[in-house]
């Protein structure tokens, strides 16, 4: 018997959800982002320097993620809109770039933290309300406020930081 | 025997039909083409064949050969269905108690049945009783008008409206001209009462009257009322739909009708119901519905589970496209049609006696179904799952998130059940607690809108003990169609 730790209802061994109050009974699955110290969480000086390319790239087709911390790098189409976060089926949240496996969880990414829109010929980011927040080339943004993303801007989701470039 | 000729297909059947179903098909077909019955020189040719077919088939020695041989030749059938399950765990603990355990199964087509656009046998039965006036028989007919643009020439339909009465204004046939029949439509007028027995019949009629082989029979109800003292009277005429092969959709309209009543018919007959909260909607869910029966690709599917030694199935439930509770009826699932080429999931939920360590067969899911577009009967496919119980330490292993987001949801369906019977046993409290809870939950999976009605209700409820109809149906059908499951995970 397993007792669920919410609402104290009994439920055989291996049992993935209450039926009583909807909670998700796997251990070890706390996925709740943690807020950082509101002083922690700031832009992050560092030593490199953005290297801004130059060129404008007309009417990007496909976006590419670089996340220095992991040497991870991702590329997507821009056909539709592109959410970043954690995957956590529990609470229905499939992002199409998972940063779990990237140390998203520690450094304060939200399940659902941001997402890259393409409107036009420009493309937008826009956070969704993450607890921790993102910011865009030092800039905090305003949750839900979408702002032009450039090739070579930098974002810093949490603490993770990530490297913008469109093809 | 002549390996050339496919004898499956002379018979109507699949090349896994069962020696009973060969024996009932070749049965059947002797009585139609009987050169007795007075056969013309091509039916007695179709009735040598037949007799032929049955030879063979009819012989399991026989019968194992003809297989064998036109496997070799590249001859045998194709399946035109397939089936996939994934278990929640590849490896259980031995245990000294029981332990739950969850399959998620999924029926698609085969890609060789895609395209093939059944012949459909269609009849929309519309209310006209008074309270249908203005903006919402307006709506209907409209609807009804866009139906009839969609129609291919083979298709057959058929037209009734009902109040205390019922009266069909298209009898069903083919080729329909379709300007008279909107003509016909335009002419509608809303007087009397609801009684939707009445519509019913007279619609389920004329779909007895224009079938088919391969057609797909639907019967269409839309109602905005409450139906007085003719309940059991539908019940029974759905129960005798499905018997007969019709599956209905029934739609509920505004907030003044009888979901439990509405919900019944469709699952009675292996059809589906839904809510339409305002007027303007109700040409979407016809759409939504024509297109669905167009591609229409197995029907009178059923699901048989063979369980392992004292396992016990606690539930199953259809996930996606909607959400529903399956019952058994004499040891089989009727899962009505397989309406979409992303396929059907279902998900298992069973309870695990205490097992030795070793590999077990913990269950055999079964599927059967008709393919109209094949002309195949009894189409069948399967799979099994067998799982490793261990003493000794667990592998690290995942719930696979399919299973992980379906029970989610599952969870939150199943909140909404629980709180609407606290409520029916005057349980007000646990029915707003639960409320709450199940708003909560949604809020987590972004559920915004659902979750506001679900704390307005909440509210309602802990002053007036009661829902508000147009909040209890808001809960119900929202809830239900949580369950489309995201893109990401629907397909490896």
């Amino acid at each position: 018997m397993i007792k669920c730790p919410v609402c104290q209802a009994e439920h055989p061994e291996n049992t993935l959800f209450c039926d009583e109050c909807g909670s998700y009974l796997q251990e070890g699955n706390q996925k709740e982002t943690d807020p950082l110290a509101a002083a922690e969480v700031t832009w992050m000086e560092r030593e490199e320097t953005l290297e801004v390319s130059g060129e404008e790239v007309v009417s990007p087709v496909s976006l590419k993620l670089s996340i220095p911390d992991s040497g991870r790098e991702v590329e997507l189409p821009l056909t539709k809109e592109v959410n970043i976060g954690r995957l956590d089926p529990a609470s229905a949240s499939f992002p199409d770039i998972d940063l779990t496996s990237d140390g998203g969880l520690e450094k304060g990414v939200s399940r659902r933290h941001a997402k890259i829109t393409r409107r036009g010929n420009e493309v937008f980011i826009e956070d969704l309300g993450s607890i921790n927040g993102t910011f865009l080339n030092r800039k905090k943004l305003t949750p839900y406020l979408p702002q032009v993303l450039k090739s070579g801007d930098e974002l810093q989701l949490g603490k993770l930081i990530l490297r913008v470039s469109f093809q | 025997m002549q390996v050339e000729k496919d004898y499956y297909a002379i018979l109507g059947l699949s090349k896994t039909a069962t020696a009973e179903e060969i024996k009932k098909a070749y049965r059947h077909l002797v009585r139609r083409y009987h050169p007795d019955a007075g056969a013309d020189e091509k039916e007695a040719a179709h009735f040598r064949e037949i007799q032929e077919a049955y030879d063979v088939l009819g012989d399991p020695e026989q019968r194992e050969a003809y297989d064998r041989w036109r496997e070799m030749e590249g001859l045998g059938q194709k399946p035109a269905l397939i089936l996939k399950a994934t278990p929640s765990y590849q490896t259980l603990p031995c245990l000294s108690e029981e332990q739950v355990f969850y399959v998620l199964l999924e029926i698609m087509s085969s890609p060789e049945i895609k395209g093939k656009r059944p012949l459909l046998n269609l009849c929309l039965v519309l209310d006209r009783s008074t309270s249908m006036q203005g903006e919402r028989l307006q709506k209907a007919k409209e609807a009804a008008m866009y139906i009839i643009d969609r129609l291919s020439e083979d298709d057959t339909f058929s037209l009734v409206v009902f109040s205390d009465r019922a009266e069909t204004l298209l009898s069903g046939r083919r080729r329909l001209n379709k300007a008279m029949a909107k003509s016909v439509v335009s002419t509608i007028g809303s007087w009397g009462g609801t009684e939707i027995l009445q519509g019913l019949l007279a619609g389920l009629n004329e779909i007895e009257k224009c079938r088919l082989p391969n057609s797909i029979n639907h019967l269409i109800l839309l109602t905005d009322g409450q139906t007085y003292g003719d309940e059991v009277g539908c019940l029974e005429q759905a129960e005798l739909a499905r018997q007969r092969q019709i599956s209905i959709t029934t739609l509920g309209l505004g907030t003044d009708w009888n979901d439990e009543l509405l919900d019944q018919i469709a699952a009675r007959s292996g059809g589906t119901s839904a809510y339409i909260d305002s007027p303007a909607k109700i040409i979407e869910v016809f759409r939504d519905r024509i297109h669905s029966l167009g591609s229409v690709l197995a029907r009178e599917l059923t699901l048989t589970l063979r369980l392992g030694k004292e396992v016990k199935v606690r539930e199953v439930f259809r996930v996606s496209p909607y959400i529903t509770r399956l019952e058994e009826r004499e040891g089989v699932f009727p899962l009505g049609p397989l309406e979409s080429h992303k396929g059907d999931v279902f998900l298992i939920d069973m309870l695990i006696p205490p097992h030795p360590a070793g590999q077990h067969r913990l269950v055999r899911a079964e599927v059967v179904g008709d393919i109209p577009a094949l002309g195949r009967q009894k189409e069948r496919t399967w799979q099994e799952i067998t799982v490793n119980f261990t003493e000794g330490p667990i592998p690290d292993q995942q719930v696979p998130s399919a299973i992980v987001g379906a029970l989610g949801k599952l969870a939150i369906f199943k909140m909404q059940e629980k709180a609407l019977n606290d409520l029916q046993r005057g349980e007000t409290d646990l029915a707003t607690q639960r409320l709450e809870a199940m708003a909560t939950r949604l809020i987590n999976i972004g559920e915004i809108e659902l979750a506001r009605a679900a704390l307005l209700e909440a509210g309602r409820i802990a002053k007036t003990g009661q829902l508000s109809p147009e909040g209890k149906k808001k809960i119900k059908y929202g809830t239900r169609s949580l369950s489309i499951l995201p893109r990401e995970v629907r397909h490896d």
